[in-house]
Formats: structure tokens, sequence, C-alpha cells
């Protein structure tokens, strides 16, 4: 696989280069940063928990290198728009947080610098780097773009079932369902009444709509956005079927679905109004705290039903690169931050603090799996995942806007699934078209 | 020499003004005008090229764009009338005689709407119209109705996009007619309520002269923010479900800063700014033409 070439040139590189310079054992932080003490680097964080459990390792990278991390906190829905403005008027960000649909936009304006700049500076790179170590899909498909790593993964997520584990015994069931068909026809009946629902699909008109609910539904019954020419595969038979199996799934969840997000949904389930839905992994905190859950006891997980076509769960998460715009010495300790962040030796220590990180290496260790219970399934998903799960390309954003509003006109019967796929078809095609996909400027990248 | 004013003097005092107006509003007009006789999208920006009326060819031609303008004038035809006459209802009773310290607390309770902030009105309007938890359908329980799916449903929602409008304007629209009512000579009303019993006969001929300079006021403002509104919709709604709440502004919003396309949202923004100021020449027309009769 050309990508897995790729990392393995990049490692071997990097460990070339530490090599030759100066022997393993005496890179350490303190040494690599003391150039850049006293260096402010801008970053923006999200208001996630991932983002939280960041910010409380930042002192310990503070105090060792003495460079300044000044986080600018916004909520998801704001921090592209936030950023590109940065980029485009020549800001102070120093780092980029992209979310993996970002990633093709962002390498193909130039606002982010590949990591090879850096990792090919043995004073830079930690020797221990081991970019192996990253589940190949996750970074691959958030810092990679067209064959090239620009972002290491730092804030990752898988699709998840988490299911009321009481609810479905009640309801004769010893497990979750292993299939969507199974989830509709032979759980939705039996968990659906009384003002309880057996599942709930996050549906609202904003990324929810396309990444967590359009999306969700194409893949595991063989559809996707695009075929092998860029052109609209939305009325093939596979994601239509997806599409309609989607309407018929409805009447298993509560009403008005298309206004429900993550927060409606996560809360459905933690009060014991839904028994299954299908969430992003860093939900996971919210439903294992009694604060917030009535479920805690009660609160299971298992990977993503599969569809026809597999499993094909849901796929999100950011990584960090270093961006443009920095001069040399932000550059490089925003580099040293970025490396140091999602480092192997922190990442239990980051997953203690509620992140979710990337590292392979971190979930064998001894007694993780058993701790964080939704871990077998996270790893589990992370083999299965496909990175055009949402494309990455540049023209996501005008995209994503057309399936938010056909994909929720679909569900709310306004038109039906051929109608919508139609429409949101001929808009996303002319849409490439104008990018220049057709006319062959531009390679067939997603 | 007595009552001649230096231009340096003058420029002293007007040039702040006309530097701010020129820097805040009348640069970034200019801009947009610019913008939009471009393919000029943020995310690529090497591709800006000049496309002349293009963008207003293609505004003018979506069905997109009409579908949220006519939701946008749906809104206003259905709230203006009912904060007017909402209104006009609070101030009549505020000007009736007597029970003074009630009118002073009432006056100042119909203060906190306006004063709430409008992205914080729909973030109330989000909890209190949850279907499940929300406090309206606790309220209609009591009277024994089903709960209804305020937020889920196209109608529903539209319809508690225009209540809370309502809610919030509707006490400025008070306000603003009581301070009419209070520049009606008490002589002249007194004889009026001698003359006739009837209220309305005071209302038509005596009361609402004086008013409508208050009426057209408000008819300006309350176009004008009814066609921007953005912040409490955004909150509440995001112009959901599906496109039932996207109004005009969020529509332009949504080009602009979602899908980065600047050109057609300068170009949706300049053709709703034409659509403004049509429609205040109209009422300040029609209605001061009135007054000065």
């Amino acid at each position: 696989m050309k990508f897995t070439k790729i990392l393995k040139k990049l490692a071997l590189a990097a460990g070339l280069a530490a090599g030759l310079a100066q022997p393993v054992s005496a890179w350490t932080l303190e040494e690599a940063a003391k150039p850049y003490a006293g260096t402010t680097i801008d970053v923006v964080f999200l208001l996630r928990p991932g983002y939280e459990a960041a910010e409380k390792m930042l002192p310990e990278f503070e105090s060792k290198t003495g460079i300044k991390v000044n986080i600018i906190k916004h909520p998801y829905e704001n921090a592209l728009g936030e950023q590109v403005r940065d980029f485009v008027a020549g800001g102070d960000l120093d780092i980029a947080l992209i979310d993996l649909v970002w990633i093709g936009n962002f390498a193909e304006n130039g606002w982010i610098e590949p990591i090879d700049k850096f990792t090919s500076n043995p004073e830079l790179t930690d020797p221990n780097l081991d970019l192996d170590d990253f589940f190949p899909l996750v970074i691959n498909a958030f810092g990679g773009w067209n064959g090239t790593i620009y972002g290491l993964p730092f804030d990752n997520y898988s699709g998840l079932l988490f299911y009321n584990r009481c609810m479905l015994e009640e309801a004769g069931f010893t497990g979750p369902p292993e299939s969507w068909t199974e989830l509709m026809y032979v759980y939705g009946p039996r968990l659906t009444g009384d003002g309880k629902y057996a599942y709930a699909l996050q549906s609202k008109r904003n990324e929810t709509q396309s990444a967590d609910s359009f999306a969700r539904m194409l893949w595991p019954f063989g559809g996707s956005f695009l075929d092998e020419n860029f052109r609209s595969n939305l009325l093939s038979p596979a994601s239509q079927s997806g599409l309609k199996f989607r309407q018929d799934l409805m009447q298993f969840m509560p009403p008005g679905i298309v206004s429900y997000d993550h927060a409606e949904t996560v809360n459905g389930l933690a009060q014991g109004d839904v028994a299954m839905i299908t969430e992003w992994s860093a939900f996971y905190a919210t439903l294992k705290n009694p604060s917030t859950s009535k479920i805690v006891d009660c609160l299971a997980i298992a990977p993503e039903p599969k569809g026809p076509a597999g499993r094909k769960p849901a796929l999100g998460g950011f990584s960090m690169a270093v961006a443009s715009q920095a001069d040399e010495d932000e550059q490089a300790a925003a580099w040293l931050f970025i490396q140091w962040v999602t480092s192997k030796e922190n990442a239990k220590k980051y997953l203690e603090l509620g992140g979710v990180p990337a590292r392979q290496s971190v979930y064998n260790l001894p007694g993780v799996a058993e701790q964080y219970d939704y871990v077998p399934a996270l790893v589990e998903s992370w083999q299965d995942g496909v990175p055009e799960f949402r494309p990455r390309f540049a023209e996501w954003p005008e995209i994503t806007e057309i399936v938010q509003e056909w994909g929720t006109k679909i569900m709310l019967n306004e038109v039906t699934t051929e109608e919508g796929a139609q429409i949101l078809g001929e808009r996303m095609e002319a849409v490439l078209d104008e990018a220049g996909y057709y006319s062959g400027s531009k390679p067939l990248a997603q | 020499m007595k009552g001649k004013v230096r231009r340096r003097t003058i420029f002293a005092f007007l040039g702040p003004a006309i530097v701010s107006l020129a820097v805040i509003g009348i640069a970034p007009l200019l801009f947009a005008a610019y913008t939009s006789l471009h393919n000029y999208n943020l995310t690529k920006l090497r591709k800006v090229k000049f496309i002349g009326l293009d963008n207003f060819t293609f505004v003018l031609t979506d069905p997109v764009f009409w579908d949220a303008m006519q939701r946008t004038f749906s809104l206003l035809v259905i709230v203006l009338p009912l904060q007017l006459l909402i209104g006009l209802g609070i101030a009549l009773l505020l000007h009736q005689p007597g029970i003074g310290l009630l009118k002073t607390l009432t006056r100042l309770s119909l203060v906190v709407p306006m004063a709430t902030t409008y992205s914080v009105v729909g973030l109330l309007g989000q909890v209190m119209f949850n279907i499940k938890y929300g406090v309206v359908n606790q309220l209609i329980g009591f009277i024994g109705i089903e709960p209804v799916n305020w937020i889920g449903d196209p109608e529903n929602a539209f319809i508690a996009v225009a209540f809370w409008d309502v809610w919030q304007w509707a006490p400025f629209c008070a306000l603003v007619l009581l301070a009419g009512l209070t520049t009606v000579p008490s002589e002249i009303e007194e004889a009026a309520r001698l003359e006739t019993p009837s209220w309305w006969i005071v209302l038509r001929h005596v009361q609402l002269p004086y008013l409508i300079p208050g009426i057209t006021a408000i008819l300006i403002l309350r176009t004008a923010d009814t066609l921007k509104l953005f912040d409490m919709v955004f909150t509440m709604t995001r112009g959901g479900p599906g496109s039932a709440t996207e109004f005009v502004s969020l529509m332009i919003q949504r080009i602009g800063f979602r899908a980065f396309d600047q050109g057609l949202a300068s170009a949706q923004a300049l053709i709703l700014l034409v659509v403004t100021i049509v429609l205040s020449q109209l009422y300040i027309r029609y209605f001061y033409k009135e007054v000065q009769q």
C-alpha cells in the first residue's frame, strides 16, 4: 500500500537522520526546545473532552520547554470558519486543527506544512516518534492528503454502538444487534413503545446530518458519495438501499429526529429514553459520568452494526499540523508541541484524562481494555473504516451544505430518496466540475 | 470674525465620525460590491476572477434564494401586525389613568425581552420548546394538550420562531406607542371622550394621528430587523428542520461563512439591502404622507 510505504520511508528517514546526527538517547525535549524558549504558539481547541485532557497536560510541556501554548477555544461549528479567516488573513495561528474533512482544503491552499519538513530535522524530531505506532487508517485519514502526511492524529473518534444493556435484556436480548437489518427488524419493534425508542440517529442540519446520518447509512450498504470517476453515486442501487433504510428506520426513532444533534441523542440514551445510539467514541465520558447519565451501570458498547457491505463505521477526528504562516521558530515550537502531545509516552496520560489517542501501543497496555470498555470496539472499528467516509477534498465545505439541505428534505419526506439523490448529485457534480475535477486539472483525490 | 468657524475646526469635529463611518460602513459595503462581481471563495483565493453580474443572475434565478425570501416575508407579515396590535393593546392599557406603581413595574418589565441578547433568546427557545423537557409542553400539558414537536417539525418550528419574535419585540412596539400616546394633548383627548363614549373613535380620530410617526419608525425598524433576523433563529433551530426556518440572512451566512462563497453571499446581501431600502422608502412615502396631511 502506497501510504504504508510512505510512512515507512518517513520513519526510516527520521531514524537515519537522528542516528547520523547524534546518539538516540541524547535527544530530549528540553534540549530540543532550548532555542525556542519564550516562543508563544497559538492553536485552536474545541470544547470537547480530548482538548480538556490536552489542556491539563500543558503545564508539563510549558515547564519543560519554556514554550507558551496559547489556546483559542471555539465550538466545532465555528472552528473551520475561524481558522480559514485566520489563514486567509495571514493571522496568528501556528497550529492548524484539522477535522479529517478539512485536510484537502488546508493542504491544497498551502496553509499547512508536511511533517517531513520536521521529521528530517534530527534536532527537532524525537527518535521515538514512531509513526508506525499510529493506527494506519487514522493517520492516513486524519493527517494525510494525496500521499503526504501533514498532521498527527490528536482527537480521534470512531462511530460506536452505545446501548442500554438493561433495556435490551428486559426485551429478551442477550447482546447488541450485529447488523443494521437486525437492528431494525428484530430489535426495533421490541424496544419501541411507551415513549421509549429503539434507536436515535442524530440528524440535525449541520455536519451531523451529512456525517452522522447520511454517510452512516451509505457505506455499510455499499453506497458512496462518488464513483471512481467522481460522478455522483447516490442513485446507485446500493446508495438508494442505504437511504431508504434510513427512512424506514425512522419509525423506531424519537419524533423530530431531524432536530437531534449529538447532545439530544446522547441525552436520549443517558436518560433511558432510547435503547441504542451510534455515536462518536468521545461521548463515552458523558455516558459514563453519573452526573450526566442515568445508565452508567447499564451502558455497554459495541462496534457499529454491519451492513451488506461490511461494518464501515463512521470515521471522524482531528489532526494537528504546523501552520505555514508561522515563522521558523514558531513552526519548530509548534512541531515540538504536536509531537509531544500525540507521543507514545503521553498516550496513556491523555487517555486517563479523557482523550482518545490514536496510538496502537497504548491499547495493548495491560488493563487498558478492561478499564475503558469502549477500547475493543474502537480498535475493531479502526480496522474497518473508510478514509473517504466523507470526501476530504477542498470542496467538502460546499458539498456538505448541499448534503445537509437535501438529506434533511429526504428525511422529512419532502422529496423521495431518488429525487433527493438526483438533485444532490447534480449540485455536487456542479461543484466538482467548477473545481476542475472533470477537466483533468485536479486529481481525483478524496 | 464672529460666527465664522475655521475649516480645520469643522474637520476636527466631523472627521472622526466620517472616518469611522467610512471604515465601518462604507468600506465593507464597497468590498461587498467588489466581491459580488467576482468568483470569490475564501478557500480558493488563487482562483478569484471577475465574473460580472453572474452572481446576481444566479441569485435572482435561484429557487433556494426565493424560498428563503418568501419565508422571510411570510414571517414579516405574520409577526409585524401581531407585534403592532399587541403593542398597541399594552400601550392603551398603560395609558389609562390610575394604578401608577403597577404601570411603572409593567413598563420596566417590558424592557426585559428586548434587552435580552438575541442569541440567548434563541437558546432559551431551544430549551423551552424541547419536546420532552421543555416548559412550553409542560404548560400546555396542564390543559390536556399532547406534547407538541416544536423544533423537529417544519411548520411548528416556524410557529415557534414567530411566537418568540413576537414575544421579544411586542414590548418594543408597546413602549414606542405609549410614548406616542403621551404626546396627545390631554385637553383634546378629554374633549373627545366627552363627545363620544367609543374608545375606537377616540383612537382612530384623536390618538392615531399622533401615533403615526411611531408606527412608521416601528415599521421601518422591525422590517429591517426581521429581514436580517439571524442570531435568535441560528441558536434556536439553525434554519431547520430542513429549510423551514432558513430565512434569508441565515442563508447568506451559510453561503458566505460555511461554504465560504463570499462572492455569492455578497450578491445576496446587496439584493437584500436593496429590498430593505425600497420597503423603507415605501413606508416613509405612504405613512409620512398621511401624517403630513
